[in-house]
C-alpha cells in the first residue's frame, strides 16, 4: 500500500490547517467593560447589541473591543478587525459609531481602529464561545 | 541614525510629511498592485484549490494596502487621492508587480510571489521597531496573515521544479522577473529614502534588504536547479543590488514600463465611465 494513502485503522490525520485555538492570551484584553459604570456602561451596553455580520456573536464577546473611554461626552472606542482585508470593514464601523452616537448623553465618537495586538480567538468570551458553539463552530 | 524616538503624528514636520509619504505609498502600491495582478487569476488557476488560495492571497493583500493607505490619511490622502483619481505617473510600486502574465503561466504567478513575499517578510521586519507608531501597530497583523504566503509559494515552487516542463517555464519566468524584482529595493528618491531610514521610520537601508534578499533567494532557487542571474551571485564582497542588473524603469521613482497604464487604465474603466469622482460605497446605510 502506497504510504500516502491513509490507513483506514488509523486514527484520521486532520489536514494542516484545522488548529484554530493559536494565539496567546493578552493581560486586560477581551475587555468587556464589565468594571465600567455610568455613561461608561451605557456605551458597553449599546456596543453588546452590535452583531458580527456573519455570526451570531457581539462583537464585544467576540473581542474586537479593546476600550472603550468616555471623556466631556465624547465616546472613544479602541476596536480592531479579525482580518485586514475584511469586506465588512465599513459596514461594522459606521453601525458602531451610529450605535455609540444614540446613547444618551454621548455627543460624538472617536473610532480608533487598531492592530495591535493583533485579534486571535484567545479574544473571544466565554459567553462568545458558547455562541459559536451554539452556532456550530468548534471553538 | 535612528533617534530612537517616536513620531508624533500631530505634530509632522514637513521632511518628516514626506518621507512618511514615500514610505507608505511604497508599500501600499506594492500590495495594490500585486492584488490587481493576482486577481486575474480567478476562475483561471490551475485547480479549484489554488484558485481559492491565489484569490485569498489577493485579498489578503489588498487588506495589507489599505492598512498601508490608512497610514496615509495622517498626511490628508485619502481613498480617490491614493486610487482612483491618482496620476498612474506617481504610483510608487515596484515594476515586479505590475507585469501582466504571460497567458496562462501559473509558473509566473508562483515565482512572483516568491520573489515579492520575501522581499515583503524582510521589509515588515524593518519596520517592527518603526518610529511612526500606526506603522509598527500593524506589522505584527500583517505578518500573521503573510506567512501562509511564502509557504504557498515555496510549497508550488517544489512541485514546478520537480519536472522538466515546470523547470523550463520556472527559468523563463525567473529570466524576466528577476531584474524587475530588484526593483524592489530602490528608493523613490535618494534623498526622501535617506530621511525614511534617518527618522526610523524603517530600521533597515534598502541596500541591506537587497543584499539580505539575494542571500536568500538565490540560493533557494539553485537548489531548485534554476540559473540564477549571474550578476546576482555572491562574489568577494557578498551579496548586493547593482546598477548593471537593474531594468531601465524602476518604479518606485514613478518611471513605469507599459503595461502599468493598461491595467491602471483597466482597474479604473469603471469609475472613469460612471464619471465618479469619488469612490462608493455599496451600502451607505447597512
Amino acid at each position: 500500500m502506497s504510504s500516502e494513502i491513509p490507513d483506514p485503522s488509523e486514527e484520521p490525520t486532520p489536514c494542516a490547517y484545522t488548529e484554530y485555538t493559536e494565539g496567546e492570551g493578552v493581560a486586560d484584553l477581551p475587555a468587556t467593560g464589565e468594571d465600567a459604570a455610568g455613561i461608561e456602561a451605557d456605551v458597553w451596553d449599546a456596543l453588546y447589541e452590535i452583531e458580527d455580520p456573519e455570526m451570531p456573536i457581539s462583537i464585544v464577546d467576540l473581542g474586537l473591543i479593546y476600550g472603550v473611554d468616555v471623556t466631556d461626552d465624547v465616546a472613544t472606542i479602541d476596536m480592531t478587525l479579525t482580518y485586514s482585508g475584511c469586506p465588512a470593514r465599513d459596514m461594522l464601523l459606521d453601525e458602531v459609531e451610529e450605535r455609540v452616537e444614540a446613547v444618551e448623553d454621548i455627543d460624538g465618537t472617536h473610532l480608533r481602529l487598531v492592530w495591535s495586538p493583533e485579534w486571535s480567538l484567545e479574544m473571544v468570551t466565554e459567553q462568545g464561545e458558547q455562541d459559536l458553539t451554539e452556532f456550530g463552530l468548534a471553538v | 541614525m535612528s533617534t530612537g524616538e517616536m513620531l508624533d503624528p500631530e505634530d509632522l514636520d514637513e521632511r518628516e510629511r514626506t518621507a512618511l509619504e514615500h514610505l507608505g505609498k511604497r508599500l501600499g502600491d506594492d500590495e495594490f498592485v500585486l492584488a490587481e495582478r493576482y486577481t486575474e487569476w480567478q476562475v483561471r488557476s490551475p485547480s479549484l484549490e489554488s484558485d481559492l488560495a491565489l484569490s485569498n492571497i489577493a485579498q489578503d493583500e489588498l487588506g495589507h494596502a489599505r492598512l498601508w493607505y490608512d497610514v496615509l490619511d495622517d498626511v490628508g490622502l485619502d481613498e480617490e487621492e491614493l486610487v482612483y483619481e491618482r496620476d498612474p505617473d506617481t504610483f510608487r510600486h515596484s515594476t515586479l508587480v505590475e507585469q501582466p502574465f504571460p497567458e496562462g503561466d501559473w509558473a509566473d504567478a508562483i515565482l512572483r510571489s516568491y520573489l515579492y513575499d520575501i522581499a515583503e517578510k524582510l521589509r515588515l521586519e524593518a519596520l517592527e521597531q518603526s518610529s511612526y507608531p500606526k506603522i509598527a501597530d500593524r506589522v505584527g497583523k500583517i505578518q500573521g496573515e503573510e506567512e501562509y504566503h511564502l509557504e504557498h509559494a515555496q510549497n508550488w515552487l517544489e512541485r514546478l521544479a520537480d519536472g522538466e516542463d515546470g523547470t523550463g517555464r520556472l527559468q523563463e519566468a525567473l529570466d524576466r522577473l528577476f531584474p524587475h524584482a530588484l526593483t524592489l529595493f530602490e528608493p523613490t528618491d535618494p534623498d526622501v529614502e535617506e530621511d525614511i531610514v534617518e527618522l526610523g521610520l524603517r530600521t533597515a537601508t534598502l541596500p541591506e534588504l537587497g543584499e539580505e534578499w539575494l542571500s536568500i533567494v538565490l540560493p533557494f532557487l539553485e537548489s531548485l536547479d534554476l540559473d540564477v542571474p549571474e550578476s546576482g551571485l555572491a562574489d568577494a564582497d557578498g551579496y548586493a543590488v547593482t546598477g548593471e542588473m537593474l531594468p531601465a524603469v524602476r518604479g518606485r521613482d514613478g518611471s513605469h514600463t507599459e503595461s502599468w497604464d493598461d491595467l491602471f487604465a483597466d482597474l479604473t474603466h469603471t469609475y472613469r465611465e460612471l464619471e465618479r469622482d469619488r469612490p462608493t460605497k455599496i451600502m451607505e446605510q447597512p
